[in-house]
């Protein structure tokens, strides 16, 4: 019987249940397709345009294979807001037998094919299956910065496992850690960064529990000054970012009483390689270029002021990375890829010219909730 | 299928997998080519494509489970664009 792929539904949850064990008894325990057919980020919801949608791809009514589209829209300038969708959570049991070695070109394929105009956010690196697979497909790829910031060196380097690859390294990181010399020289770089930084003037950061129509005039201004951008008005951002949601802080800022900026900012959950760190992310910002800085600075006092240890963005556009700098981060080794497919990347053209001007951030993709 | 067509589908699979043309049979699968993974079998539908001229569908590319199935896909849609 040939392999099918259509929408997911709760009847097929119990053989989507059977695939994610098999993938997890014979590859890797992280390897989960979503358990419930119904999205639980970002449903459909009455005639809302950013929403998540499921495939499955089945064989005689045995899951193979299974991916996800978040449809969303964005502005591009001359072209006004247009529809896209970012592929993600790919999944195929071509990982754990290669008889369904054709069930990835087949999900990536099928989602060209429902949504032209197709994207994916992250990847974990050039050699990873899938952003091999978009660019064979005629994708054009672009890796966004990473940006971090230590917050507390010391714990930085006791806790930093992904820098302790090797036995001199470790002793090294070790010795800095308890004499307080690494902590002389993190800060010190830091300094440096900073020298040029001064407190932007007149700007007044209040938190807020949920955004409101005031962001609407934001998005309206800013839009045009960045090549590409996913819609940020006050209902995306609402979707985004529910008041019922604790995970993030949403703050507003202003100057001379006059809005002009806003960011959302969170605490990452656990992950091994930051050791017990507590680490924070400007997930998500906007504001016109010039006042990107006003903005990384409220949205780092904020996470200093909540006590994280290391703080991490990644932003695609010049001015944010320029922000970021003079805040005090470092730019650091990315994995973070964007691949927009053929068509995609004919409405971004030129792509590799423009890239540095799209605004994307860790909420892009599939970042949140959590996994920012 | 013919020699020539079964001869060419080898040719390519034998660029993209990495083996000698004298390893690949027509039975030769994902199960027997330790290189047929999922971004190789994506390499060699864009290959036939492009080698071919032709447009796979997604029950050819799914039907591609050795490359005498390969070859004999080719000619099918070779014939019918004739």
């Amino acid at each position: 019987m040939a392999i099918v792929i259509q929408s997911y539904r709760p009847e097929h949850e119990p053989a989507v249940e059977e695939f994610n064990r098999r993938l997890q008894a014979a590859a890797d325990p992280n390897l989960v397709f979503y358990k419930t057919s119904a999205p639980q980020w970002l449903p459909k919801v009455g005639d809302h345009l950013l929403y998540n949608e499921y495939f499955i791809a089945v064989d005689a009514g045995i899951v193979r294979g299974a991916y996800a589209l978040k449809h969303e829209r964005v502005f591009v300038p001359g072209q006004g807001e247009i529809a896209v969708a970012c592929y993600h959570h790919p999944l195929s049991e071509g990982i754990v037998n290669r008889t369904y070695a054709a069930v990835g070109a087949l999900m990536v394929r099928d989602a060209l094919l429902r949504q032209p105009l197709l994207y994916a956010l992250g990847m974990g690196g050039y050699d990873h299956p899938l952003p091999k697979m978009l660019k064979a497909l005629g994708s054009s790829l672009a890796l966004l910065p990473f940006f971090f910031k230590i917050v507390h060196p010391s714990r930085f380097l006791k806790e930093m496992q992904a820098l302790r690859t090797s036995a001199p390294r470790r002793l090294l990181m070790h010795i800095g850690a308890a004499t307080g010399l690494g902590w002389l020289a993190l800060r010190g770089a830091q300094n440096v960064k900073r020298a040029r930084w001064t407190r932007s003037e007149g700007v007044d950061v209040s938190r807020v529990p949920e955004f409101s129509d005031w962001a609407d005039p934001l998005w309206l201004q800013a839009r045009e000054q960045y090549r590409m951008a996913a819609v940020r008005d006050s209902a995306t951002l609402r979707r985004l970012y529910p008041a019922a949601d604790r995970h993030f802080t949403r703050l507003r800022i202003q100057r001379n009483q006059t809005d002009i900026g806003w960011a959302v900012v969170g605490e990452r959950r656990k992950d091994s390689k930051y050791g017990s760190m507590t680490v924070g992310s400007i997930v998500d910002c906007w504001a016109s270029p010039e006042d990107a800085i006003a903005v990384i600075e409220a949205a780092t006092r904020e996470l200093e002021a909540q006590k994280v240890d290391l703080i991490v963005s990644n932003q695609s556009h010049l001015a944010w990375g320029h922000a970021l700098e003079r805040c005090g981060f470092f730019k650091g080794p990315s994995n973070f890829i964007f691949a927009a497919s053929k068509k995609y990347a004919e409405a971004l053209h030129p792509f590799a010219e423009n890239c540095r001007t799209f605004h994307i951030t860790r909420a892009d993709g599939d970042g949140l909730p959590r996994n920012f | 299928m013919t020699a020539s067509t079964l001869q060419q589908v080898r040719s390519i699979a034998s660029d993209i997998f990495g083996v000698p043309t004298d390893k690949i049979i027509p039975e030769s699968s994902p199960e027997t080519i330790e290189n047929w993974d999922s971004m190789q079998h994506l390499n060699l539908v864009l290959a036939i494509e492009e080698k071919f001229g032709v447009q796979l569908e997604p029950e050819d590319i799914e039907g591609m489970k050795n490359i005498g199935a390969v070859a004999a896909l080719v000619e099918r849609l070779q014939s019918a664009a004739r």
